[in-house]
Protein backbone atom coordinates (compact mmCIF):
# COMPACT_ATOMS: atom_id res chain seq x y z
CA UNK A 1 0.00 0.00 0.00
CA UNK A 2 2.51 2.16 1.13
CA UNK A 3 4.68 2.02 -2.05
CA UNK A 4 1.55 2.50 -4.38
CA UNK A 5 0.55 5.25 -2.22
CA UNK A 6 3.91 6.72 -2.99
CA UNK A 7 3.94 5.66 -6.63
CA UNK A 8 0.43 7.42 -7.39
CA UNK A 9 1.98 10.85 -6.20
CA UNK A 10 5.13 10.97 -7.86
CA UNK A 11 2.71 10.09 -10.86
CA UNK A 12 0.23 12.81 -10.03
CA UNK A 13 2.85 15.13 -9.51
CA UNK A 14 1.12 16.50 -6.60
CA UNK A 15 3.27 16.49 -3.51
CA UNK A 16 1.25 19.49 -2.03
CA UNK A 17 -1.65 17.34 -2.02
CA UNK A 18 -3.01 15.75 1.04
CA UNK A 19 -1.65 12.16 1.31
CA UNK A 20 -4.73 10.34 2.75
CA UNK A 21 -7.19 11.81 0.13
CA UNK A 22 -5.56 10.76 -3.15
CA UNK A 23 -5.49 6.53 -2.05
CA UNK A 24 -8.78 6.77 -0.60
CA UNK A 25 -10.98 5.90 -3.86
CA UNK A 26 -8.27 2.94 -4.99
CA UNK A 27 -8.29 1.26 -1.36
CA UNK A 28 -11.80 0.80 -1.36
CA UNK A 29 -11.56 -1.23 -4.61
CA UNK A 30 -8.43 -2.91 -3.80
CA UNK A 31 -9.48 -4.09 -0.49
CA UNK A 32 -10.20 -7.45 1.13
CA UNK A 33 -13.20 -8.97 -0.11
CA UNK A 34 -16.01 -7.86 1.83
CA UNK A 35 -19.02 -9.65 3.17
CA UNK A 36 -21.91 -7.28 1.77
CA UNK A 37 -20.11 -7.99 -1.73
CA UNK A 38 -20.48 -11.89 -1.84
CA UNK A 39 -24.02 -11.77 -0.72
CA UNK A 40 -24.88 -9.39 -3.42
CA UNK A 41 -23.24 -11.70 -5.48
CA UNK A 42 -25.43 -14.49 -4.18
CA UNK A 43 -28.48 -12.49 -4.53
CA UNK A 44 -27.73 -11.74 -7.72
CA UNK A 45 -26.98 -15.33 -9.05
CA UNK A 46 -30.23 -16.52 -6.81
CA UNK A 47 -32.72 -13.56 -7.70
CA UNK A 48 -34.27 -15.43 -10.69
CA UNK A 49 -34.58 -19.17 -8.98
CA UNK A 50 -35.14 -18.01 -5.44
CA UNK A 51 -37.62 -20.99 -4.14
CA UNK A 52 -39.85 -19.15 -1.93
CA UNK A 53 -41.45 -20.55 0.49
CA UNK A 54 -44.42 -18.66 2.55
CA UNK A 55 -44.72 -19.77 6.50
CA UNK A 56 -47.62 -19.29 8.06
CA UNK A 57 -46.88 -19.29 11.36
CA UNK A 58 -49.63 -19.09 14.87
CA UNK A 59 -48.20 -16.76 17.15
CA UNK A 60 -49.78 -15.67 20.66
CA UNK A 61 -47.97 -13.26 23.02
CA UNK A 62 -48.63 -14.25 26.58
CA UNK A 63 -47.79 -10.51 27.94
CA UNK A 64 -50.87 -9.28 25.73
CA UNK A 65 -53.17 -12.39 26.46
CA UNK A 66 -56.54 -10.56 25.38
CA UNK A 67 -54.87 -10.15 21.98
CA UNK A 68 -56.27 -13.28 19.66
CA UNK A 69 -53.80 -16.07 18.38
CA UNK A 70 -52.94 -15.00 14.94
CA UNK A 71 -51.07 -16.44 12.08
CA UNK A 72 -48.06 -14.53 10.91
CA UNK A 73 -46.85 -15.04 7.29
CA UNK A 74 -42.79 -15.62 6.81
CA UNK A 75 -41.42 -16.06 3.12
CA UNK A 76 -37.92 -17.42 3.22
CA UNK A 77 -35.74 -18.96 0.07
CA UNK A 78 -35.22 -22.24 0.20
CA UNK A 79 -31.87 -21.83 -1.42
CA UNK A 80 -30.55 -20.85 1.87
CA UNK A 81 -32.44 -22.63 4.23
CA UNK A 82 -31.77 -25.91 5.40
CA UNK A 83 -34.13 -29.21 4.54
CA UNK A 84 -35.99 -29.01 7.78
CA UNK A 85 -38.74 -27.30 9.09
CA UNK A 86 -36.83 -26.68 12.34
CA UNK A 87 -34.11 -25.04 9.72
CA UNK A 88 -37.11 -22.72 8.52
CA UNK A 89 -37.91 -21.55 11.99
CA UNK A 90 -34.05 -20.95 13.53
CA UNK A 91 -34.00 -18.82 9.69
CA UNK A 92 -37.01 -17.41 10.70
CA UNK A 93 -35.62 -16.73 14.25
CA UNK A 94 -32.18 -15.52 13.46
CA UNK A 95 -33.16 -13.12 11.05
CA UNK A 96 -36.32 -11.72 10.19
CA UNK A 97 -38.06 -12.38 13.97
CA UNK A 98 -36.68 -13.17 17.09
CA UNK A 99 -39.47 -13.22 18.96
CA UNK A 100 -40.96 -16.13 16.98
CA UNK A 101 -40.55 -18.89 20.08
CA UNK A 102 -40.26 -22.45 20.10
CA UNK A 103 -38.59 -25.05 21.57
CA UNK A 104 -35.97 -27.13 19.79
CA UNK A 105 -32.51 -29.05 21.06
CA UNK A 106 -31.10 -31.91 19.07
CA UNK A 107 -32.14 -30.98 15.25
CA UNK A 108 -32.21 -35.01 15.10
CA UNK A 109 -35.60 -36.37 16.28
CA UNK A 110 -33.93 -37.44 19.65
CA UNK A 111 -35.06 -34.98 22.36
CA UNK A 112 -38.87 -34.66 21.62
CA UNK A 113 -38.53 -30.91 21.83
CA UNK A 114 -39.40 -29.25 18.81
CA UNK A 115 -43.06 -31.22 18.62
CA UNK A 116 -45.29 -29.44 16.97
CA UNK A 117 -48.51 -28.84 14.28
CA UNK A 118 -46.93 -29.06 10.78
CA UNK A 119 -49.46 -28.96 8.08
CA UNK A 120 -52.06 -30.65 10.25
CA UNK A 121 -50.02 -33.37 11.25
CA UNK A 122 -48.06 -33.32 14.60
CA UNK A 123 -44.41 -34.41 14.16
CA UNK A 124 -40.63 -33.27 15.18
CA UNK A 125 -40.21 -30.08 13.28
CA UNK A 126 -36.36 -31.34 12.92
CA UNK A 127 -37.60 -34.80 11.08
CA UNK A 128 -40.16 -33.10 9.09
CA UNK A 129 -38.65 -32.27 5.48
CA UNK A 130 -39.90 -28.51 3.60
CA UNK A 131 -41.95 -30.18 0.51
CA UNK A 132 -39.56 -28.52 -2.31
CA UNK A 133 -42.18 -29.67 -5.09
CA UNK A 134 -45.12 -27.32 -4.77
CA UNK A 135 -44.52 -23.38 -3.21
CA UNK A 136 -47.85 -24.35 -0.80
CA UNK A 137 -47.76 -22.23 2.11
CA UNK A 138 -46.96 -24.36 5.00
CA UNK A 139 -48.69 -23.46 7.94
CA UNK A 140 -47.07 -24.57 12.08
CA UNK A 141 -49.73 -24.31 14.99
CA UNK A 142 -48.65 -25.69 18.69
CA UNK A 143 -49.65 -28.99 19.42
CA UNK A 144 -53.59 -29.12 19.31
CA UNK A 145 -55.32 -28.95 22.27
CA UNK A 146 -52.54 -27.93 24.66
CA UNK A 147 -52.42 -24.84 26.63
CA UNK A 148 -50.27 -22.51 25.19
CA UNK A 149 -47.35 -20.65 26.98
CA UNK A 150 -45.96 -18.61 24.23
CA UNK A 151 -45.89 -19.17 20.12
CA UNK A 152 -44.91 -22.80 19.60
CA UNK A 153 -44.60 -23.81 22.65
CA UNK A 154 -47.20 -26.02 24.47
CA UNK A 155 -47.20 -26.25 28.06
CA UNK A 156 -46.87 -30.47 29.09
CA UNK A 157 -47.23 -30.08 33.18
CA UNK A 158 -50.24 -32.50 32.84
CA UNK A 159 -48.34 -34.79 30.41
CA UNK A 160 -45.58 -34.99 32.53
CA UNK A 161 -47.19 -35.68 35.61
CA UNK A 162 -49.04 -38.84 33.94
CA UNK A 163 -45.91 -39.95 33.08
CA UNK A 164 -45.00 -39.41 36.97
CA UNK A 165 -47.82 -41.61 38.08
CA UNK A 166 -47.41 -44.45 36.33
CA UNK A 167 -44.16 -45.13 38.08
CA UNK A 168 -41.54 -44.98 34.93
CA UNK A 169 -38.53 -47.10 36.80
CA UNK A 170 -37.63 -50.59 37.90
CA UNK A 171 -39.56 -51.37 40.87
CA UNK A 172 -38.19 -54.87 42.03
CA UNK A 173 -37.58 -56.32 46.13
CA UNK A 174 -35.81 -59.14 45.35
CA UNK A 175 -32.21 -59.00 44.42
CA UNK A 176 -30.63 -60.24 41.82
CA UNK A 177 -29.23 -64.22 42.38
CA UNK A 178 -25.70 -63.38 41.63
CA UNK A 179 -25.63 -60.27 42.99
CA UNK A 180 -24.74 -58.57 39.80
CA UNK A 181 -27.44 -56.67 37.13
CA UNK A 182 -30.54 -58.02 36.50
CA UNK A 183 -30.45 -60.49 33.63
CA UNK A 184 -33.39 -60.96 31.07
CA UNK A 185 -32.86 -63.32 28.35
CA UNK A 186 -32.86 -62.22 24.24
CA UNK A 187 -36.32 -62.96 23.88
CA UNK A 188 -37.23 -60.69 26.94
CA UNK A 189 -35.07 -58.13 25.91
CA UNK A 190 -36.65 -58.06 22.58
CA UNK A 191 -40.53 -57.21 24.01
CA UNK A 192 -38.77 -54.01 24.82
CA UNK A 193 -38.30 -53.32 20.92
CA UNK A 194 -40.79 -50.44 19.86
CA UNK A 195 -41.40 -49.35 23.55
CA UNK A 196 -38.58 -48.01 24.87
CA UNK A 197 -37.41 -45.48 21.59
CA UNK A 198 -40.15 -43.34 22.40
CA UNK A 199 -39.02 -39.84 23.29
CA UNK A 200 -42.28 -38.46 25.22
CA UNK A 201 -42.22 -35.39 22.45
CA UNK A 202 -46.49 -35.65 22.59
CA UNK A 203 -46.96 -36.00 19.43
CA UNK A 204 -49.11 -39.12 19.76
CA UNK A 205 -51.09 -37.57 23.06
CA UNK A 206 -52.36 -34.25 21.49
CA UNK A 207 -53.41 -36.16 18.22
CA UNK A 208 -55.79 -38.14 20.53
CA UNK A 209 -59.32 -37.22 20.16
CA UNK A 210 -60.00 -39.03 23.54
CA UNK A 211 -57.55 -37.44 25.25
CA UNK A 212 -58.08 -34.37 24.06
CA UNK A 213 -61.97 -34.45 25.86
CA UNK A 214 -60.36 -36.21 28.73
CA UNK A 215 -56.89 -35.28 29.31
CA UNK A 216 -57.53 -35.09 32.76
CA UNK A 217 -58.28 -39.02 33.41
CA UNK A 218 -57.04 -40.62 30.22
CA UNK A 219 -53.66 -41.35 30.13
CA UNK A 220 -53.48 -40.95 26.52
CA UNK A 221 -50.95 -42.89 24.16
CA UNK A 222 -47.47 -42.02 24.95
CA UNK A 223 -48.26 -42.72 28.63
CA UNK A 224 -49.60 -46.11 27.91
CA UNK A 225 -47.28 -46.63 25.66
CA UNK A 226 -44.70 -46.24 29.00
CA UNK A 227 -47.13 -48.05 30.83
CA UNK A 228 -46.70 -51.54 28.88
CA UNK A 229 -43.02 -50.83 28.66
CA UNK A 230 -42.84 -51.59 32.38
CA UNK A 231 -45.77 -54.10 32.40
CA UNK A 232 -43.81 -56.51 29.53
CA UNK A 233 -40.86 -56.08 31.51
CA UNK A 234 -39.59 -59.64 32.64
CA UNK A 235 -37.27 -57.33 35.43
CA UNK A 236 -40.26 -55.67 36.96
CA UNK A 237 -41.93 -57.39 39.70
CA UNK A 238 -44.76 -55.25 40.33
CA UNK A 239 -46.79 -56.28 36.83
CA UNK A 240 -49.98 -56.64 39.15
CA UNK A 241 -49.75 -53.26 41.03
CA UNK A 242 -49.35 -51.46 37.47
CA UNK A 243 -52.49 -53.25 35.90
CA UNK A 244 -54.17 -51.96 39.14
CA UNK A 245 -53.79 -48.87 38.76
CA UNK A 246 -54.92 -49.05 35.16
CA UNK A 247 -58.34 -51.20 35.92
CA UNK A 248 -60.83 -48.06 35.68
CA UNK A 249 -63.09 -46.81 33.27
CA UNK A 250 -60.88 -43.66 32.83
CA UNK A 251 -57.57 -44.50 32.57
CA UNK A 252 -56.92 -46.78 29.67
CA UNK A 253 -60.35 -47.52 28.57
CA UNK A 254 -61.08 -44.32 27.03
CA UNK A 255 -59.19 -45.88 24.27
CA UNK A 256 -61.27 -46.04 21.41
CA UNK A 257 -58.70 -47.18 19.21
CA UNK A 258 -58.76 -44.25 17.02
CA UNK A 259 -54.64 -44.90 15.80
CA UNK A 260 -54.50 -41.20 15.29
CA UNK A 261 -51.66 -41.84 18.07
CA UNK A 262 -50.36 -44.76 15.24
CA UNK A 263 -50.39 -42.71 12.52
CA UNK A 264 -48.32 -39.66 13.85
CA UNK A 265 -45.57 -41.21 15.58
CA UNK A 266 -42.27 -39.17 14.31
CA UNK A 267 -40.44 -42.22 15.44
CA UNK A 268 -42.47 -44.81 13.85
CA UNK A 269 -43.55 -46.77 17.69
CA UNK A 270 -47.34 -48.16 17.73
CA UNK A 271 -48.67 -46.90 20.40
CA UNK A 272 -51.88 -48.01 19.39
CA UNK A 273 -50.73 -51.81 19.46
CA UNK A 274 -49.06 -51.08 22.72
CA UNK A 275 -52.35 -50.31 24.37
CA UNK A 276 -54.14 -53.18 22.87
CA UNK A 277 -51.98 -55.64 24.13
CA UNK A 278 -52.49 -53.74 27.51
CA UNK A 279 -56.37 -54.55 27.30
CA UNK A 280 -55.72 -58.21 26.24
CA UNK A 281 -53.51 -58.83 29.08
CA UNK A 282 -55.73 -57.41 31.50
CA UNK A 283 -59.01 -59.24 30.34
CA UNK A 284 -57.10 -62.36 30.61
CA UNK A 285 -55.43 -61.98 33.94
CA UNK A 286 -58.20 -60.60 35.33
CA UNK B 1 -70.57 -15.89 25.84
CA UNK B 2 -67.78 -14.95 23.54
CA UNK B 3 -69.20 -14.14 20.00
CA UNK B 4 -71.61 -11.27 21.68
CA UNK B 5 -69.40 -9.71 23.59
CA UNK B 6 -66.76 -9.82 21.11
CA UNK B 7 -68.46 -8.11 18.29
CA UNK B 8 -69.89 -5.46 20.59
CA UNK B 9 -65.91 -5.27 21.68
CA UNK B 10 -64.94 -4.91 18.33
CA UNK B 11 -67.68 -2.31 17.30
CA UNK B 12 -66.30 0.28 20.47
CA UNK B 13 -63.08 -0.42 19.31
CA UNK B 14 -63.89 0.23 15.49
CA UNK B 15 -65.42 3.31 16.55
CA UNK B 16 -62.96 4.43 18.72
CA UNK B 17 -60.38 4.33 16.17
CA UNK B 18 -59.63 6.18 12.90
CA UNK B 19 -61.03 4.71 9.83
CA UNK B 20 -57.49 3.49 8.45
CA UNK B 21 -57.46 1.01 11.79
CA UNK B 22 -61.18 0.60 11.33
CA UNK B 23 -59.91 -1.49 8.25
CA UNK B 24 -57.07 -3.49 10.48
CA UNK B 25 -59.43 -4.43 13.01
CA UNK B 26 -62.26 -6.00 10.54
CA UNK B 27 -58.81 -8.01 8.72
CA UNK B 28 -57.51 -9.15 12.23
CA UNK B 29 -61.30 -10.08 13.15
CA UNK B 30 -61.93 -12.26 9.81
CA UNK B 31 -58.53 -13.73 10.45
CA UNK B 32 -58.97 -14.66 13.91
CA UNK B 33 -62.80 -16.16 12.72
CA UNK B 34 -60.28 -18.46 10.16
CA UNK B 35 -59.20 -20.23 13.92
CA UNK B 36 -62.78 -21.71 13.93
CA UNK B 37 -63.61 -24.12 11.74
CA UNK B 38 -66.78 -25.40 13.45
CA UNK B 39 -69.80 -23.23 14.44
CA UNK B 40 -68.69 -21.63 17.95
CA UNK B 41 -71.18 -23.20 20.93
CA UNK B 42 -70.06 -22.66 24.04
CA UNK B 43 -70.94 -26.41 24.97
CA UNK B 44 -68.14 -27.01 27.75
CA UNK B 45 -65.23 -24.58 26.62
CA UNK B 46 -62.15 -25.27 28.12
CA UNK B 47 -61.41 -23.90 31.46
CA UNK B 48 -58.44 -22.10 32.44
CA UNK B 49 -55.24 -24.37 33.35
CA UNK B 50 -55.62 -25.67 36.67
CA UNK B 51 -52.58 -27.72 37.86
CA UNK B 52 -53.47 -30.17 40.86
CA UNK B 53 -50.93 -29.90 43.42
CA UNK B 54 -47.41 -28.55 42.68
CA UNK B 55 -45.99 -29.41 38.97
CA UNK B 56 -43.86 -31.93 40.46
CA UNK B 57 -47.01 -34.09 42.07
CA UNK B 58 -47.97 -37.21 40.10
CA UNK B 59 -51.46 -37.22 38.78
CA UNK B 60 -53.40 -38.48 41.26
CA UNK B 61 -54.16 -42.94 40.20
CA UNK B 62 -57.87 -43.81 40.42
CA UNK B 63 -59.17 -45.94 42.58
CA UNK B 64 -59.11 -50.00 41.28
CA UNK B 65 -62.55 -50.94 40.05
CA UNK B 66 -62.29 -54.22 37.51
CA UNK B 67 -65.77 -53.65 36.90
CA UNK B 68 -65.73 -50.36 35.32
CA UNK B 69 -62.38 -51.40 33.67
CA UNK B 70 -60.94 -54.96 32.43
CA UNK B 71 -64.32 -57.03 33.01
CA UNK B 72 -66.34 -54.36 31.97
CA UNK B 73 -64.45 -54.21 28.42
CA UNK B 74 -64.16 -57.66 27.89
CA UNK B 75 -67.81 -57.90 28.50
CA UNK B 76 -68.69 -55.23 25.92
CA UNK B 77 -65.88 -57.32 23.65
CA UNK B 78 -67.29 -60.48 24.33
CA UNK B 79 -71.10 -58.86 23.16
CA UNK B 80 -69.78 -57.00 20.46
CA UNK B 81 -68.39 -60.59 19.20
CA UNK B 82 -71.32 -62.37 19.48
CA UNK B 83 -73.38 -60.13 17.47
CA UNK B 84 -71.80 -61.14 14.61
CA UNK B 85 -73.04 -64.66 14.06
CA UNK B 86 -76.42 -63.63 15.41
CA UNK B 87 -76.63 -61.03 12.92
CA UNK B 88 -75.50 -63.19 10.09
CA UNK B 89 -77.55 -66.61 11.11
CA UNK B 90 -80.83 -65.36 9.85
CA UNK B 91 -79.33 -63.90 6.21
CA UNK B 92 -77.83 -67.17 6.24
CA UNK B 93 -80.52 -69.62 7.64
CA UNK B 94 -84.10 -67.48 6.71
CA UNK B 95 -85.40 -66.74 10.13
CA UNK B 96 -84.28 -67.49 13.54
CA UNK B 97 -86.11 -69.23 16.07
CA UNK B 98 -87.41 -67.59 18.78
CA UNK B 99 -85.59 -68.38 21.48
CA UNK B 100 -82.31 -66.70 19.29
CA UNK B 101 -84.22 -64.27 18.40
CA UNK B 102 -84.81 -62.86 21.77
CA UNK B 103 -81.19 -63.31 22.58
CA UNK B 104 -80.40 -61.25 19.38
CA UNK B 105 -82.59 -58.52 20.50
CA UNK B 106 -80.89 -58.44 24.46
CA UNK B 107 -77.90 -58.27 23.02
CA UNK B 108 -78.71 -55.04 21.18
CA UNK B 109 -79.98 -53.59 23.48
CA UNK B 110 -76.72 -54.80 25.79
CA UNK B 111 -74.24 -53.53 23.09
CA UNK B 112 -76.19 -50.37 22.58
CA UNK B 113 -76.57 -49.23 26.43
CA UNK B 114 -72.65 -50.01 26.73
CA UNK B 115 -72.04 -47.85 23.82
CA UNK B 116 -74.50 -44.92 24.53
CA UNK B 117 -72.46 -45.47 28.65
CA UNK B 118 -69.21 -44.44 26.54
CA UNK B 119 -70.32 -41.56 24.82
CA UNK B 120 -71.76 -40.07 28.52
CA UNK B 121 -68.55 -41.04 29.92
CA UNK B 122 -66.38 -39.29 27.32
CA UNK B 123 -68.50 -36.34 26.67
CA UNK B 124 -69.65 -35.44 30.17
CA UNK B 125 -66.53 -36.07 32.85
CA UNK B 126 -67.63 -36.71 36.40
CA UNK B 127 -64.99 -33.65 37.65
CA UNK B 128 -66.60 -31.40 35.64
CA UNK B 129 -70.66 -32.28 34.97
CA UNK B 130 -71.14 -34.44 37.94
CA UNK B 131 -75.22 -33.91 38.18
CA UNK B 132 -75.63 -33.73 33.97
CA UNK B 133 -73.13 -37.08 34.05
CA UNK B 134 -75.89 -38.80 36.59
CA UNK B 135 -79.17 -36.66 34.71
CA UNK B 136 -77.73 -38.71 31.51
CA UNK B 137 -76.45 -42.16 32.79
CA UNK B 138 -79.81 -42.54 34.57
CA UNK B 139 -81.64 -41.46 31.52
CA UNK B 140 -79.85 -43.73 29.89
CA UNK B 141 -80.88 -46.59 32.14
CA UNK B 142 -84.98 -45.24 31.95
CA UNK B 143 -84.34 -45.38 28.18
CA UNK B 144 -82.91 -49.00 28.21
CA UNK B 145 -85.41 -50.41 30.31
CA UNK B 146 -88.42 -49.30 28.46
CA UNK B 147 -86.69 -50.68 25.19
CA UNK B 148 -86.12 -53.72 26.82
CA UNK B 149 -89.73 -53.85 28.15
CA UNK B 150 -91.45 -52.54 24.41
CA UNK B 151 -88.30 -55.78 23.10
CA UNK B 152 -89.82 -58.73 25.37
CA UNK B 153 -93.73 -57.36 24.75
CA UNK B 154 -92.61 -57.45 20.88
CA UNK B 155 -90.72 -60.98 21.52
CA UNK B 156 -93.76 -62.72 23.66
CA UNK B 157 -96.55 -61.48 21.55
CA UNK B 158 -95.94 -60.13 18.39
CA UNK B 159 -93.76 -61.61 15.57
CA UNK B 160 -89.99 -60.90 16.64
CA UNK B 161 -87.23 -58.71 15.45
CA UNK B 162 -85.72 -60.69 12.34
CA UNK B 163 -89.08 -61.87 11.14
CA UNK B 164 -89.94 -57.98 11.38
CA UNK B 165 -87.34 -56.66 9.63
CA UNK B 166 -87.99 -59.10 6.68
CA UNK B 167 -91.43 -57.97 6.16
CA UNK B 168 -90.64 -54.63 6.23
CA UNK B 169 -88.07 -55.20 3.80
CA UNK B 170 -90.30 -57.44 1.07
CA UNK B 171 -93.10 -54.78 1.89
Amino acid sequence: MAALRSSTARLLGAASRPVLRAPAAPAAVRGMAQVTDGQQQNLAASADQAKLKTFQIYRWNPDTPTEKPRMQSYTLDLNKTGPMVLDALIRIKNEIDPTLTFRRSCREGICGSCAMNINGTNTLACLCRIPAEDNAEMKVYPLPHTYVVKDLVPDLTQFYKQYKSIKPYLQRDTPAEDGKEYRQSKADRKKLDGLYECILCACCSTSCPSYWWNSEEYLGPAILLQSYRWLVDSRDEKTAQRKDALNNSMSLYRCHTILNCTRTCPKGLNPGLAIAEIKRDMAFSG
Amino acid sequence: MASIARSSLLRQVASARPAFQQQNVIANAARATAFHTTARRDLLPPLPQHVEGTVNDAAPVPETSPSHGSYHWTFDRLVAGSLIPLTVVPFAAGSLNPTLDAFLCATILIHSHTGFQNIIIDYLPKYRTPRARKIFMWGLNAATAVVGLALYEFETTDVGITETIKRVWTA
